[in-house]
């Protein structure tokens, strides 16, 4: 016997980390302890960039909607903001409001299924059932308005495919009504609850100065106690008008950010209704004039960060290069930071603390 | 840890959260974005449906003998996105509720809606053309031209024969004036 510790690589993935999208992580393990962590990724890549060379500019609208599906108003937004800002299109008031209810809708229903997955993935099963229960609100919601549980198509070129009337807009009220009160109740569940907080209250530490030299993005960012928020940094839309709090914590670990999401998702609600109170009458499209050749960029918050859209074309209705950086790319990069020294029973907690989206990040 | 059981205790009382489906009808709200579905005696056969389509599931195609034009929309190409409806100029296209898509391998290529879009024939010249419905035509000749007191008798010719004719009856209508 010597006084040296064995390492061996543990084999974590592809499958069924955290969520069922696949990651192969090598982490090297010492006893109970990850020393240190890589990745192997592009198990799900699908050639979508080069895809959207060969579509034209409205056949995109829709590609880029199925990269993802918790973030799949975020991508359609961004791609039309980038068109419109490629052929200085003005978007009506009207269509700029009903692209943020879009995307606070979406950003409600991800942030409780994340902070569902986390119950999950601590073995809390009825208060992960119960979470998911609660988000099937927003489902509702989505397949009332939009039409679909989670594809809401609420995206065109120069504004939206989809107008609500006065007897939806009751019905988005109502429903809102109803999950509020839920949802307070969750919050105060994972604040206070012994399970909660004895296994995401200090796991997962990462700190402000890592967030900053990793350039992490989102909930993660927020929960290292940065306010980095696009809609507040770069507005675009409706956001300006909507006036809204960027929720940070300070507890730097996987606790901070569920709150942080769960924060938000309650700020969401209150966002939806501001919206609804303040919707200004008018046209949902502007009219398309021709793209012309030049290129383009835009950033949108999507629900786990910034989501970067850069967009060239020629004077054809196929752009040339349609590029995305999306959060989780950044995000990906924690996590050697966070797991550096846990226990390898929190490698999955960790790994959904960052709500990784592995098909937007390979496409 | 009192908070869910008091939660747990509530969803209990409440039964089962789910659609007893398929023993029950499922519930479908009106707007949801079922199959595609086209109605022959409004298109205008612009084929914009065909180009915005993301999964290419729109077909239109010049008959044979022609005689018009086939228009298919292929249910299993289908993204359901909704792109077509939102630009047809005629409302031609819509999106019915009904999401029973499911079908038996041996139906793969039936599960398509398939139409004959009949020609209409130009009353000057014979030419095949296709039909203007007369909600379009009126917002195509919103600004009335001189001498034109019915649009329909227009529509019935091609492009070529209308403008020759909206050209007489203009002239006609300055010689007059």
């Amino acid at each position: 016997m010597t006084n040296e510790r064995q390492t061996l690589t543990l084999p974590v993935g592809p499958l069924h980390v955290a969520l069922e999208e696949p990651v192969y992580y090598k982490a090297r393990i010492e006893g109970e302890r990850v020393r240190s962590l890589s990745l192997v990724m592009g198990y799900v890549h699908r050639g979508m960039e080069a895809l959207a060379g060969k579509r034209n500019l409205f056949q995109n609208v829709v590609l880029t909607e199925r990269v993802c599906s918790l973030c799949s108003n975020s991508h359609p937004l961004a791609y039309c903001t980038a068109v419109e800002n490629l052929a200085d299109i003005a978007v009506p008031p009207r269509a700029q409001y009903l692209r943020c209810l879009a995307e606070e809708v979406k950003r409600i229903a991800s942030h409780l299924f994340n902070v569902g997955i986390m119950a999950h993935v601590i073995g809390y099963k009825s208060l992960f059932m119960h979470v998911m229960q609660v988000r099937e609100t927003m489902q509702d919601i989505k397949e009332t308005v939009y039409g679909n549980r989670m594809d809401v198509a609420a995206n065109c070129i120069g504004g939206v495919k989809c107008d609500l009337d006065g007897e939806l807009a009751t019905f988005i009220r109502a429903g809102l009504d109803k999950l509020k009160k839920e949802l307070d109740e969750i919050i105060r569940i994972y604040r206070h609850d012994k399970m909660i907080r004895g296994r995401t209250v200090g796991v997962g530490q990462i700190s402000p100065l890592d967030v900053v030299r990793l350039g992490l993005v989102g909930p993660v960012a927020r929960g290292s106690g940065l306010p980095v928020d696009v809609r507040r940094d770069s507005p675009y839309a409706a956001y300006p008008e909507l006036d809204f709090p960027v929720i940070t914590e300070d507890g730097c670990d996987v606790h901070a950010r569920a709150m942080v999401r769960l924060r938000e998702a309650r700020e969401s609600i209150a966002m939806v209704e501001r919206i609804l109170d303040k919707l200004p009458a008018g046209a949902t499209t502007a009219p398309l004039p021709p793209i012309p050749a030049g290129e383009a960029v835009a950033r949108i918050e999507a629900p786990r960060g910034e989501l970067f859209y850069y967009l060239r074309t020629d004077e054809s209705d196929k752009p040339l290069r349609l590029k995305w950086r999306v959060p989780s790319y950044m995000n990906w990069e924690a996590l050697p930071v966070m797991m550096k020294d846990c226990a390898v029973a929190d490698i999955s907690l960790i790994v959904n603390s960052i709500d990784p989206c592995v098909s937007c990040t390979e496409r | 840890m009192l908070g869910i059981f008091k939660i747990l205790l509530r969803n209990l009382r409440q039964g089962p959260a789910t659609h007893p489906f398929p023993f029950a009808e499922a519930h479908t709200p009106p707007r949801f974005r079922g199959r595609v579905t086209m109605l022959p005696e409004k298109c205008v056969g612009c084929g914009v449906c065909a180009h915005v389509c993301p999964g290419e599931a729109i077909r239109l195609q010049p008959s044979l003998d022609n005689t018009g034009y086939s228009f298919s929309i292929w249910h299993n190409s289908c993204a359901l996105c909704g792109s077509c409806r939102h630009f047809c100029p005629t409302g031609a296209i819509s999106l019915t509720n009904d999401w029973h898509l499911s079908h038996r391998q041996s139906e793969k290529y039936t599960t398509a809606e398939h139409h004959l879009v009949p020609y209409l024939r130009c009353a000057g010249c014979g030419e095949p053309i296709r039909m203007l419905p007369p909600e379009l035509a009126a917002r195509i000749y919103a600004h009335k031209p001189p001498g034109v007191e019915n649009l329909g008798e227009l529509m019935k010719l091609c492009p070529a024969c209308r403008r020759l004719e909206i050209l007489k009856r203009e002239a006609i209508a300055a010689a007059n004036a």
